[in-house]
């Protein structure tokens, strides 16, 4: 398990040593090397291509690794056998920036897939067929009405606006109460009244003891947490606390990213002259959001 | 090459201009018309000549047979065309899944040992194999392997084409399940769910409507094939057809043909509508 009880608050949780990884020969990580304590909060910021999705996959083993090492909870990932494996990843949670939740399933079912890792075939096989409306669990209804989407149990999850499917997304993470919350900008698509009840839900599940590790496109979230790591073309370029990012700091961060010029000559963010989240029905459905 | 015309400015290019590849795909479509032709006899002034004898073929069949004997015969071999058409699809269906399950490829493999990829890739390749082997196989000649077997009658062709149909559909539902969007089965696969997990809440619920659709096609295109399977004597409207043609009974061929293209037409109309309900 990640985090046993009695190093709950000490401890690494994870362990990157010189972790490279490579995409058709080109560089997405270069020797990163750096560790997360378990219980932490830590904001990942960096330029769109900075390498914040590959790492965020290297601790899923969702992607191959070039070279060096990654421990997770004292094992090491890459050389675990599949059931190894897989009971590490039911510890794992995992909110992504298109939500990817399976558009043709209910948000009920979508919400129980976070317990599914846990069941064996025959049980899986049962849970399949019995439908969406039929095999909710208590802990599932629970989850969603914490979200504030138990009228939405049924609904297939394309007909909900991207925020309310973030949300899913987030009760699916409740479901499975993980160690470890990976969030790969979880904000970057939703509107700011999600944004908040989102970070709200992660940040109390980080006081219950999950580590969470966040990757933000948006600076003044990033702000908030006690640690912000910043990646610059696959390496480490910031480790320190919040406080220490200055702008002079930031603007070498984000230097030739154009996206960041442009906002910051609009100081006025494009989703804070929405009020609330009727006002902004984001990508529906599918893989409608490109990936940052 | 660049001349000073090629830099005029506005549309075109629609006509590809001279090059060698291209050139040559045209000589060798060229050829292969000579060769064709020349190999089938095929000859325009040979078909108009044959005006005549199809003239007179056509008009003995009208009026059409229209007797109650012959009706009775042409509802008989139409209910038969089209009970063998959906019994063929849906066993089909149900070989194809499991097979194309086993034939579709786990993307999710980052990291996996070398005996791991080998011990999923066989399973992988025999199911395919299978498929290839039902599916190149033409229904007509399953047909004739099953009367063979079994003896004249609708079920060695039905046979036949629920072993088509299975062929077909499983090249397609693996394709289907392929080239669903991968993200939300990763996302699944990364929460620790098994490899069946994540193909039964991942993939299979986006490939579903998929499959409801292919199938319904699958399903016109055999009741297109069992008409002519009964010219082998493996049961449907096709083997009154022949009887008659042979018996030169042109006026009843004129009905049962007639109620052929009806079904046909019917079907298609109707698989086609509820496959237009499916895209949305
Ligand atoms: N699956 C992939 N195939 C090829 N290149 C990839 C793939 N994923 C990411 N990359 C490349 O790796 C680099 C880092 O990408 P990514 O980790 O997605 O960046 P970020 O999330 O910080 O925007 C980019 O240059 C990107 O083009
Ligand atoms: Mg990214």
């Amino acid at each position: 398990m990640i985090s046993s009880p009695n190093n709950k608050s000490s401890g690494r949780v994870i362990l990157l040593e010189d972790v490279s990884v490579r995409f058709d020969g080109v560089a997405a990580l270069s020797d990163m090397t750096f560790e997360i304590e378990a219980g932490e909060q830590l904001a990942v910021i960096g330029t769109s291509g900075a390498g914040k999705s590959t790492l965020f996959r290297v601790l899923t083993r969702s992607v191959a690794l070039g070279s060096g090492r990654v421990t997770i909870g004292g094992q090491d990932l890459y050389s675990l056998s599949r059931r190894r494996l897989n009971g590490l990843r039911r510890r794992i949670g995992t909110i992504y920036q298109a939500y990817n939740l399976v558009p043709q399933l209910s948000a009920g079912v979508n919400a129980s897939l976070g317990e599914v890792g846990g069941m064996g075939s025959l049980r899986t096989l049962r849970a399949f067929l019995t439908g969406p409306d039929a095999g909710l669990s208590e802990r599932v209804r629970a989850a969603l009405e914490e979200i504030g989407l138990a009228d939405k149990a049924g609904v297939r999850t394309a007909d909900l606006s991207g925020g309310q499917q973030q949300r899913v997304a987030v009760a699916r993470l409740l479901v499975q109460r993980p160690d470890l919350i990976l969030a790969d900008e979880p904000f970057a698509a939703v509107d700011p009244v999600t944004t908040e009840r989102v970070l709200e839900t992660l940040l109390h599940l980080n006081s219950e003891g999950a580590t969470l590790v966040l990757n933000l496109h948006d600076v003044e979230i990033a702000r908030r947490f006690p640690r912000v790591v910043a990646l610059r073309e696959g390496r480490v370029v910031f480790d320190g606390p919040s406080e220490r990012l200055t702008e002079d700091e930031l603007a070498s961060i984000y230097a030739g990213d154009p996206s960041r010029e442009e906002s910051a000559r609009n100081p006025d963010p494009p989703f804070a002259r929405h009020g609330n989240e009727g006002a902004i029905r984001l990508t529906e459905g599918r893989d409608g959001v490109s990936s940052h | 090459m660049a001349s000073p015309r090629t830099e005029r400015p506005g549309i075109g290019g629609a006509v590809p201009r001279f090059s060698w590849k291209i050139s040559i795909a045209v000589l060798v479509v060229l050829g292969l018309t000579g060769y064709s032709v020349a190999g089938t006899d095929f000859n325009i002034v040979e078909l108009l000549r044959g005006t005549g004898p199809a003239e007179r073929f056509v008009s003995e069949m009208f009026p059409p047979d229209l007797s109650a004997a012959t009706l009775q015969a042409t509802g008989t071999g139409i209910v038969e065309t089209f009970q063998m058409s959906f019994l063929g699809a849906l066993l089909g269906a149900v070989v194809a899944f499991p097979l194309s399950a086993l034939g579709t490829q786990e993307i999710a493999t980052a990291g996996a040992s070398r005996s791991e990829r080998l011990l999923r890739a066989v399973p992988y390749h025999l199911s395919r194999m299978l498929l290839n082997v039902f599916r190149s196989v033409p229904d007509i000649l399953w047909a004739l392997v099953f009367v063979v077997a079994l003896g004249l009658g609708p079920f060695p062709g039905t046979l036949a084409l629920a072993v088509h149909s299975a062929g077909v559909l499983g090249k397609l539902y693996s394709e289907t399940l392929e080239a669903v969007p991968s993200r939300p089965v990763e996302a699944l696969a990364a929460t620790g769910a098994s490899d069946f997990q994540a193909f039964l809440f991942g993939r299979l619920p986006q490939a579903m409507s998929g499959f409801t659709s292919l199938t319904l096609y699958q399903w016109e295109c055999n009741i297109r094939s069992a008409t002519i399977l009964g010219f082998v004597g493996a049961g449907g409207i096709g083997q009154e057809i022949l009887i008659s043609m042979n018996l030169f009974d042109y006026p009843k061929v004129a009905t049962l043909v007639g109620a052929t293209i009806i079904v046909v037409l019917l079907v298609d109309r109707f698989s086609a509508a509820i496959r237009r309900r499916l895209a949305y």
